[in-house]
């Protein structure tokens, strides 16, 4: 199967790979697997206290599309407040990216990264 | 009037704990009968009919001979159907996931033999654990919730024993 140019790209020049501290109250952690592929994807933002993504982070472990689905998801986060980081689908995800079909279930598992993500830093903060 | 049971196919009772070596010989006893090179000579519908009975046959044998494909099919005898593309929020176990394979990244980087022995040992000690937990709570109705959990966890590790294969064999090359 050959993969688009755009995953291609995020492959190969992932964005935004790295850690930040899950103990961190202005962080947030959104950690979520697929199992039939094994994939395994950590995705984290830090939060400004105006509510805006300051900076996201992501680690995963899976295909290629997996990895350009969560790199992607990183760069679009940046700058928006939680609530329009919620309403990323992965339909954006897999069409930005040309997505196959039997490799949309990647931009799926970004997508609930993302809400997991924003979650996880909702509940530290009471939000919920 | 459905497929029969993937069990009954090889005289077994559904379960997850089965003798590898009773299903592997059963498979072979019975994918002789329906080889295709039995029937050159027979009819056509003949030769369609083993043609299907033998493409069941390993489709069944495949479910059953891998545990997480197996506990999957035992669930679904006993419930819905489960898909196999899921997310699943598991945190202490995807944790875990992921440090093991930061572990095999290092392995890999390091092409540390050794090190990729001692890794598989430790991944079959939890396959072991994990099968010995699912097989005592698949059939009850009230752990089902636990039991795919269970079912979800061992397809990870399954793939994750795949990954360490695939290494051992670039290693070895």
């Amino acid at each position: 199967m050959a993969y688009s140019e755009k995953v291609i790209d995020h492959y190969e020049n992932p964005r935004n790979v790295g850690k930040m501290d899950a103990e961190d109250p202005s962080v947030g952690t959104g950690m979520v697997g697929a199992p039939a592929c094994g994939d395994v994807m950590r995705l984290q933002i830090k939060v400004n206290e105006q509510g805006v993504i300051e900076d996201a982070k992501f680690k995963t472990y899976g295909c290629g599309s997996a990895i350009a689905s969560s790199s992607l998801a990183t760069e679009w986060m940046k700058g928006k407040t939680l609530d329009e980081a919620e309403t990323i689908k992965n339909t954006q995800l897999a069409e930005e990216l040309a997505l196959p079909p039997v490799k949309i279930h990647c931009s799926v598992l970004a997508e609930d990264a993302i809400k997991a993500a924003v979650r996880d830093y909702k509940q530290k903060k009471g939000l919920l | 009037m459905g497929t029969p049971c993937h069990f009954a196919l090889f005289d077994l009772q559904p379960g997850f704990r089965l003798d590898p070596e009773l299903l592997a010989s059963r498979y072979r006893e019975l994918a002789r009968h329906v080889h295709p090179d039995r029937f050159a000579d027979a009819s056509e519908r003949e030769q369609r009919l083993a043609l299907e009975q033998s493409a069941s046959l390993n489709e069944a044998y495949r479910t059953l001979k891998n545990a997480p494909h197996r506990a999957r099919y035992l669930l679904a005898l006993s419930g819905p159907e489960l898909p196999l593309e899921v997310t699943v929020q598991d945190p202490s176990f995807l944790l875990q996931q992921m440090q093991w394979r930061e572990e095999l990244e290092d392995l890999h980087d390091s092409a540390d033999l050794a090190g990729v022995a001692q890794f598989k040992r430790r991944l079959k000690v939890a396959q072991d654990e994990l099968n010995e937990s699912f097989a005592v709570c698949w059939d009850d109705a009230l752990r089902r919730e636990e039991a795919e959990r269970l079912m979800r966890r061992m397809q990870f590790l399954d793939k994750l024993s795949h990954e360490v294969r695939q290494l051992e064999e670039r290693l070895d090359d």
